[in-house]
């Protein structure tokens, strides 16, 4: 199966590759996987806690070209959104910005659980910060 | 068409391999193209079917893993697609632990061969401690027919096809 010039650009020269201090309170960690093709993928957002604007984004993912492909443009699509933007983050939009086929649609749907699981790290953080503070 | 009730054969995870050897013999002589061959067509495409469902059953019946998505996917488990919310994070953390590690070797010069050597004896030796756990859950599940111990094959399952992979990508590094 034929890859996409958007695939194989992100493939051959992903963004954003590599990875952030997970106990940094301003960190947010998405660990995601599909068992069925073994793929792997880490997502990372760094948040301002003032503007609560995303700075910053890493990822590293093991997998097929089209879940690297996947991650590398979510890392992209993060950088200057806010966290309750990036929530709103679709894998449609991943599809179609990559165009992707059908077989490899999970692909996307994995980068966007990366997302929301990196962006939910985030906020439990600061929620458990908050509340240490509250005491 | 459920595969152990074609073969005639008790729905087990542990199954006796020679018996379903035996069965597998038998149903492939008693639908031999041979024997249909002087039959009429409406029998004759009977007994292709037939010998289509044999060969795929047995593909399916007689490998152990294959077997137990087999039965989960009848008891209404999901294995195709999964998310990853089906993946306890302790796994994805290991697997991902072990891809930087085969990374890094694989990026090394020779003296990582050794090391690389070594991570191999490790994954296949996580692979037959899996299928031994898979062993030991069939057995529980054909007592039970407890639906939870389906629920930690499944586990088991996913777990496996994580090792699985990281078997064949650290024996391309080696061949």
């Amino acid at each position: 199966m034929a890859y996409s010039d958007k695939v194989l650009d992100h493939y051959n020269n992903p963004r954003n590759v590599g990875s952030m201090d997970k106990n940094d309170p301003n960190v947010g960690t998405g660990m995601v996987g599909a068992p069925e093709c073994g793929d792997v993928m880490k997502l990372q957002v760094k948040v301002n806690p003032t503007t609560g604007i995303i700075e910053d984004a890493k990822f590293k993912t093991f997998g097929c070209g089209s879940a690297i492909a996947s991650s590398s443009l979510a890392t992209e699509m993060l950088k200057g959104k806010t966290v309750d933007e990036a929530l709103a983050i679709k894998n449609t939009e991943i599809v179609n910005e990559l165009a992707l086929p059908p077989v490899k649609i999970h692909c996307s749907v994995l980068a966007e659980d990366a997302i929301k699981a990196a962006i939910t790290n985030y906020k439990d953080k600061t929620a458990k910060e908050q509340a240490a503070v509250a005491q | 068409m459920d595969y152990f009730s074609f073969f005639g054969l008790e729905r087990k995870l542990t199954l006796d391999a020679s018996q379903l050897q035996k069965r597998f013999y038998e149903l492939s002589r008693e639908y031999h193209p041979d024997r249909f061959a002087r039959k009429p067509e409406e029998e004759r495409l009977k007994a292709e079917e037939a010998s289509a469902i044999l060969n795929d059953g047995y593909r399916v019946l007689r490998d152990p893993v294959q077997r137990a998505e087999y039965v989960l996917k009848q008891e209404g488990f999901d294995v195709g697609e999964q998310r990853s919310k089906d993946v306890p994070p302790e796994l994805l953390e290991e697997v991902f632990e072990l891809n930087m590690a085969l990374e890094e070797l694989r990026h090394g010069d020779e003296d990582a061969r050794a090391s690389l050597a070594e991570a191999h004896q490790k994954f296949i030796n996580m692979r037959a401690a899996a299928d031994e756990e898979l062993t030991g859950l069939g057995q529980r599940y054909d007592q039970s027919q407890d639906r939870a111990v389906l629920q930690q094959i499944r586990g088991v399952l996913n777990r496996r096809r994580y090792i699985r992979n990281l078997v064949t990508e650290v024996e391309k590094e080696l061949a």
